[in-house]
């Protein structure tokens, strides 16, 4: 309800147009200072992408913020050849494509029964949800690994999936449960006067009503799942079975001080979720403007 | 396509899920009062969740405590003995680096409740009205926050390097130091705090966002007529945004507090722990001991600590929203 109420609010703010006023040279000041702060904050990457531009001898020799006289595409051309990438790159797409929407939906059918089905324990299950959003990973690291082990999923995708699912849920059961709850009943009531059940309301009725939520985890599930290090450090052990996180840690390690390749395989592994960021915007503000309302 | 197979789905009598009528009974078995309860019908949709969860996360935390008790190498060739409450008492007598990493975890937890959150607060602040630009101010703030923490690592790694890094290039041409240039990373008094400022950068968009979405809920016409009233801007935020704001605090600190506790990729990425593990944390901690010090015992009973500590965090605040939300 409260998401709805803030949706509609944040609309109007930005579309109201404002009277306007003589310049304002306090304003100006502000919006300076602003823009110093942003390129501070741009500092990080920008540095990145410089470096990522020179030879060996301009990194050794030019300050960290000259522009290179040319661009060095062969550091590009080098991290691809000696690094994982593109192997691993495959791996974590596979592995986002597959997680992402299963997840998603075991968690949106979950958040459905929690929120429309009245049964006993129904608070106590979503408060045990809840709390495992909140534990780290780490904690279970080690019996994952034997668990992943037993089942023969060492070094297999499957076998990061797996617990991806399984830690992905609270977080989305928790937001989608919040959604669902905003639904007004009376829909259910119509349903069933049609003689639907449980099935048809869910699929036909509160999964299309929520596609402006499942978008917004979709979209955040799927950077996170990109990213994610810990797991896939103690299930993915071979090469062949590397996700990008794991690629960089070893390209890292292994060519430590080629920088210009190094930088260029950072930024090579950052692209795709940067991209998808661009795109995507509004749907990380709406996740987290959902995510943020429920607390 | 889906309508059709839906519809036919819930009309097969097997599989549709909800639980046939029956007279009312005063005293039924706990089974068949769960049952009348929608449980039978609810099972269906809460099935995988809860296989999932149980299997691959709850399961797993139990192992960790269980696993805590016993002297293991983590080999399956290896045997696995009962040794009771050794291992803490090995954790907490026998390892020093135990007591740096829960004194880092703490340092990490507390830094962070007050820098990237009240840097969040005042990007917000900025960008909560029309500035020129406000898309491109938004998004490099927030972009850091959608990184693999393990690329970010990376990238302060080559910032902080000590010849051709950033701050060794600016500390050079101000002449600052001896000219060496910094050595953050391997310095054990300062390189926790390196690892953090990473911390800062990859986690201060997303509170702004966060705050963004609270300041939504700031009644304009309130923040109007305080200012009618002849209350100065700090007056205002003091008076009216700040208590708006309230809800929104408290979700961004428990995020905080989770998000400080979990940290482990930067760590991994930029110090690895080092030097001579003064920048160890709990989470890196229990894995090391697990994995690569192959004692599962000590790691597993690493792992229980930092479980308990994040329960003692979270549960109050847990009881607090679940009031909120009954309201």
């Amino acid at each position: 309800m409260s998401t709805l109420t803030i949706r509609r609010r944040t609309q109007r703010v930005d579309h109201t147009p404002r009277p306007r006023r003589n310049v304002d040279y306090i304003r100006v000041g502000l919006w300076i200072a602003l823009a110093i702060c942003m390129l501070v904050w741009a500092m990080p990457l920008i540095f990145v992408v410089l470096t990522s531009l020179k030879t060996e001898n301009q990194i050794f020799s030019t300050s960290s913020f000259s522009l290179p006289s040319s661009a060095e595409w062969a550091n590009y051309a080098k991290a691809l050849a000696t690094g994982n990438l593109l192997t691993a790159g495959g791996n974590s797409l596979l592995i986002a494509v597959i997680k992402v929407p299963i997840g998603l939906f075991i968690s949106a059918a979950a958040a459905f029964a929690l929120s429309r089905i009245k049964f006993k324990f129904s608070r106590g299950l979503l408060a045990a949800f809840a709390l495992g959003s909140m534990v780290p990973i780490q904690v279970a690291l080690g019996p994952l690994f034997r668990t992943i082990l037993d089942l023969g999923l060492l070094n297999n995708p499957l076998g990061v999936i797996l617990p991806y699912i399984g830690f992905g849920l609270p977080y989305q059961i928790f937001i989608l449960y919040g959604f669902f709850t905003s639904v007004p009943k009376e829909i259910d009531e119509s349903v069933r006067v049609d003689g639907g059940g449980n099935l048809r309301l869910f699929l036909q009725i509160i999964l299309p009503l929520s596609k402006p939520a499942l978008a917004a985890l979709f979209i955040l599930d799927f950077v996170s799942t990109w990213n994610e290090y810990a797991i896939a450090l103690v299930i993915l052990q071979n090469k062949a079975s590397q996700t990008v996180p794991l690629a960089i840690q070893s390209f890292q390690s292994q060519f430590t001080s080629s920088y210009g390749p190094l930088n260029a395989f950072t930024l090579m592994s950052i692209l795709p979720v940067v991209i998808i960021y661009l795109l995507f915007q509004r749907y990380f503000v709406q996740g987290m403007f959902t995510g943020a309302v429920k607390g | 396509m889906t309508k059709l197979t839906a519809t036919r789905l819930s009309e097969t009598p097997g599989l549709n899920p909800r639980p046939s009528r029956k007279k009312p009974l005063l005293k039924k078995p706990l089974l068949k009062r769960i049952a009348k309860g929608g449980f039978v019908a609810a099972l269906p949709f809460l099935a995988p969740a809860l296989a999932a969860y149980v299997v691959f996360v709850i399961g797993p935390m139990f192992s960790a405590v269980r696993l805590s008790l016993y002297k293991w190498s983590g080999f399956t060739t290896d045997q696995q003995v009962f040794v009771g409450f050794q291992n803490y008492v090995r954790l907490f007598t026998k390892d020093p680096v135990f007591w740096t990493a829960v004194q880092n975890s703490i340092i990490w937890v507390l830094l962070s409740l007050v820098i990237p959150t009240s840097l969040g607060l005042m990007m917000a602040l900025a960008l909560n009205r029309p500035v020129f630009g406000r898309n491109v101010f938004r998004s490099v703030f927030y972009i850091p926050g959608v990184l693999a923490p393990i690329a970010i690592a990376n990238m302060w790694r080559w910032m902080y390097n000590p010849n051709y890094g950033i701050f060794s290039d600016i500390s050079k041409t101000l002449h600052l130091g001896d000219g060496s240039g910094v050595t953050f990373l391997s310095d054990p008094k300062v390189a926790i705090y390196a690892v953090f400022a990473a911390f800062v950068w990859q986690v201060a968009g997303l509170n702004m966002v966060l705050f963004l979405a609270g300041l939504q809920s700031v009644s304009k016409e309130l923040v109007e007529s305080a200012k009618l009233d002849g209350a100065n801007a700090w007056q205002v935020f003091r008076n009216v945004t700040l208590p708006a704001l309230r809800p929104t605090v408290v979700v961004v600190l428990v995020l905080t507090i989770v998000n400080s506790i979990k940290v482990f990729d930067l760590v991994v990425g930029m110090t690895g722990g080092g030097p001579a593990q003064k920048s160890q944390v709990l989470a890196l901690w229990s894995y090391t001991q697990s994995f690569l010090n192959h004692d599962f015992g000590l790691g597993n009973a690493t792992a229980t600590v930092l479980l308990l500590i994040t329960l003692v965090l979270v549960i109050p605040y847990m009881i607090w929203s679940t009031k909120g939300n009954e309201d």
